[in-house]
């Protein structure tokens, strides 16, 4: 079994609707890839995320946000900042930095 | 189905500007222009994307000069999903990024999100579009809707 089966995924961006939505199709991509079946991905606004964080095990987010989720990974979220919100490559790179893929 | 250059060819959703001396926040108004022009947005739609910006910085503008000036779903003042495309001959100042990086553009890609899977396919063409630098290239070079169609034609996204 791949590591983020199962897992929560999430990706925020500042209005859910943009970046957010392109940072799913991005992690999917890589899922895909490596054949991992997540139990979740979604793509939300940082405004609601902030509080969502905690109940998932990644979250992803454009650098910008990276402040506004200081202290999840307190509770074991891994936090995943992209430089590049579409790119899959950044992606797979961060997730395997953070020993999330097999 | 038509791609979304394609679409923003036929539905007359672009626009070149010169661009010297011109603003973000005027910038980010005239890329919405066309999408003015046929009641997809109001005229006073692209203020919630300029408070955005100046709330949460450049973010909108992406690697390669590369601008997608947007709300959330469903704004105030959003009435039909779709994309205005602009094209600057000068590079549009944004200001600087959280990490004190130059944020410039002359190519914008403004959205409309209304209906959601029309713009969830939207931003998975864009995907493409932004990752694929000799398009994005051939596409600052557009000055003409004709040039629109010859850089996607010369061009094309994988997928």
């Amino acid at each position: 079994m791949a590591k983020l089966d199962g897992k929560k995924l999430l990706a925020c961006c500042a209005n859910g609707a943009g970046s957010s939505l392109m940072m799913e199709n991005a992690i999917k991509k890589v899922l895909k890839k490596y054949d991992i079946k997540p139990g979740e991905l979604r793509h939300c606004a940082v405004s609601e995320g902030k509080s969502a964080a905690r109940s998932y095990d990644v979250v992803f987010c454009a650098r910008t946000f990276a402040k506004t989720f200081e202290g999840i990974e307190a509770n074991g979220t891994v936090l995943i900042p992209l430089k590049n919100v579409m790119s899959d490559k950044e992606i797979e790179a961060a997730l395997k930095e953070a020993d999330l893929l097999d | 189905m038509a791609s979304v250059l394609q679409k923003i060819v036929e539905q007359k959703h672009y626009r070149f500007i010169d661009g010297e001396g011109v603003t973000w926040q005027e910038a980010v108004r005239l890329s919405a222009e066309s999408l003015v022009a046929d009641g997809s947005v109001e005229e006073d739609y692209y203020k919630q994307i300029v408070d955005c910006i100046e709330k949460y910085g450049p973010y909108v503008v992406f690697d390669h000069n590369v601008a997608m000036p947007h709300t959330s779903e469903n704004a105030t003042g959003a009435h039909k999903t779709g994309i205005g495309f602009m094209v600057s001959e000068h590079m549009i100042d944004f200001g600087e990024d959280e990490d004190g990086e130059k944020k410039e553009a002359n190519l914008f890609f403004t959205l409309s999100a209304v209906n959601a899977d029309e713009h969830m396919d939207n931003i998975a063409q864009l995907s493409n579009i932004f990752m694929n630098d000799d398009l994005l290239d051939a596409l600052a070079a557009a000055r003409t809707p004709e040039d629109i169609l010859a850089a996607e034609a010369k061009y094309p996204c994988e997928d």
